[in-house]
């Protein structure tokens, strides 16, 4: 009677001491106070100070520029998953080809760009050839966070490109052949036969997607330009990673990581309902 | 029909293109890692004359990655093998013993999927410096199994709930306990889950950066990613040594892809058709 309990035990313990416990605590953490302060609770003042400080400002600007680029970033690997889907020459060297960065640590992709991308580069030779740049693709701070971006868009898009071609294996082919008998073009394949039925791995990469940008750039921003230059790509993760580890102020990073979490809730949410809704007029 | 076949052949260029932007970044670093500070000083691209290895081993010594590789796989293999053994464990219970809770079990570990790290970094950093298990293995590894449990334990029920209940029952008639039936059938049974989540989970481990950042700060402790951090200051005047350390932490992973390519996509896709 008891076997089903010990054998979940492990588990929950694990979770609820390591996860769920420090989740309360955080809460509670982003309404006390840092250094003299230090467990004194000072209601709000952790999210002013936040929302005055113009590093934190300029995360969540780069919060809405990762919004404003989630659809590109979700069409691609759409797009090559559809080729790929269609038989183009090659396809299986493709689709291994393509998985291949997905497997490596942003740390280790980082480095290697850190190469790549410098001012003397392999990049901006490449470009020079064809009589572009130099661009200081790390050092402006007009640049330097589409170049992160890119970068990850360059590692994750392979993740991106399975779940897509795992979701056209559920379509069913008789749809397009119909289609293409019927004479349809691709791009009217695309529009009226793909993007509709598949509307839940369609939803799914741009939640995951925007998760992965929100959570997992971390490695990139850390060996790629450190938040820098002039503050131009922080992100909220390296904020509270900068307060906690380096500023030493845990309970500003703690209102920081509500603040993430809130975000992280209301984009997946809004997400959904948009999509819903452009499922529904179709 | 022909105008079809011209329009799949002129896509085959930018794909290829893609495919080689896949591919040179590694190829440039592996390059580089073989070549002299001379030789990358004086032309970048070109093949390196030899294939050289000295670098290599200065980044395996002398830099210390070769202990920060130690470090990683001691604590990669404890934490796979812990995920692992209480995933299969929670995830026996939760699809095929039926108890009080069960239910409630299940949903609280998808929504421990949904909290980031970064939500709970601050707390849990405290909480394990009042445990004292900052800056040790033990507290890396309890971290990185508190971080993929959720995970684990949601594949391994939805691949345990494919099994039907009358294997359970008929072993249960002949004589075994709960934790035989756990032993003696769901883990043989479960092999091809537990290679794929596996594989997964090392990855995962194997790439972490931010975690370890955190709780394992000494020079001594680095795992192998903290290294490849560290390198960037102190060898940004060396190129082909950075780029051999780089090299030394993808390598592992390159030669995981390689070999396992299949059940790591499989594993990403079983991920995604089942949420």
């Amino acid at each position: 009677m008891l076997a089903p309990f010990v054998l979940v035990a492990p588990a929950v313990l694990i979770l609820v001491l390591l996860r769920l416990y420090p989740l309360l605590l955080g809460v509670n953490f982003s309404f006390t106070g840092d250094g003299d302060r230090d467990g004194a609770m000072v209601g709000f003042d952790n999210y002013v100070d936040l929302l005055r400080d113009p590093l934190f400002q300029g995360a969540l600007r780069n919060v809405g520029l990762l919004v404003l680029l989630l659809p590109v970033a979700v069409a691609i690997p759409g797009l090559l998953a559809t080729f790929i889907y269609l038989r183009v020459p090659g396809h299986r060297f493709y689709r291994s080809v393509y998985f291949f960065p997905a497997v490596l640590s942003p740390v280790i992709v980082g480095a290697i760009f850190n190469l790549l991308l410098s001012f003397d580069g392999p990049v901006n030779s490449i470009l020079g050839a064809f009589g572009i740049g130099p661009v200081d693709w790390l050092g402006d701070p007009d640049v330097a966070m589409f170049a992160v971006v890119g970068v990850h868009v360059w590692a994750t898009f392979g993740m991106a490109l399975v779940v897509f071609l795992a979701g056209f294996a559920t379509l069913d082919s008789a749809l397009l052949d119909a289609a293409r008998v019927d004479g349809a073009s691709l791009t009217q394949v695309i529009w009226h036969v793909i993007i509709p039925s598949l509307t839940r791995t369609i939803q799914f990469v741009f939640v995951t997607t925007m998760i992965g940008m929100l959570t997992s750039m971390f490695g990139l921003l850390y060996v790629m330009t450190s938040g820098g230059p002039e503050g131009s790509t922080y992100l909220p993760e390296y904020y509270i990673w900068i307060q906690q580890g380096q500023m030493n102020r845990p309970a500003l990073a703690s209102a920081a990581s509500t603040v993430l979490f809130v975000i992280m809730l209301v984009v997946g949410l809004l997400q959904l309902k948009l999509l819903r809704r452009a499922g529904r007029e179709d | 029909m022909s105008r079809v076949r011209l329009g799949r052949w002129l896509l085959v260029i930018p794909m290829g293109l893609l495919a080689f932007a896949t591919i040179y970044p590694l190829l440039f670093t592996a390059n580089v890692a073989m070549k002299t500070r001379r030789e990358y000083i004086l032309d970048r691209f070109s093949l390196t004359d030899s294939l050289r290895f000295e670098n290599i081993t200065t980044a395996w010594t002398s830099v210390g990655m070769g202990r920060y590789a130690v470090n990683s796989v001691v604590v990669v293999a404890c934490s796979v093998f812990l995920l692992l053994l209480f995933g299969s464990m929670a995830g026996f219970a939760l699809s095929q013993l039926r108890f009080r809770g069960s239910n409630a079990l299940f949903i609280g570990c998808l929504a421990a999927l949904f909290i980031p790290f970064q939500v709970i970094m601050v707390p849990l950093a405290r909480v394990m410096a009042d445990s004292g298990l900052v800056d040790t293995y033990p507290g890396l590894i309890l971290a990185y199994v508190a971080q993929f449990l959720p995970f684990t334990v949601f594949l391994m029920t939805s691949y345990y709930k494919t099994i039907p209940a009358e294997i359970v029952d008929a072993a249960r008639i002949d004589g075994n306990t709960v934790y035989g039936v756990y032993r003696r059938i769901m883990l043989p049974l479960g092999a091809p889950a537990l290679l794929s989540v596996g594989i997964l989970n090392t990855l995962f481990c194997w790439n972490d950066v931010l975690i370890s950042l955190l709780l394992m700060p000494s020079a001594d402790h680095r795992t192998l990613m903290v290294g490849v951090t560290s390198l960037r200051g102190q060898y940004s005047e060396d190129i082909p040594t950075f780029a051999s350390g780089v090299l030394i932490a993808a390598i592992p992973v390159l030669a995981v892809y390689l070999f396992l390519q299949r059940q790591i996509a499989d594993g990403v896709a079983a991920g995604s058709t089942k949420g």
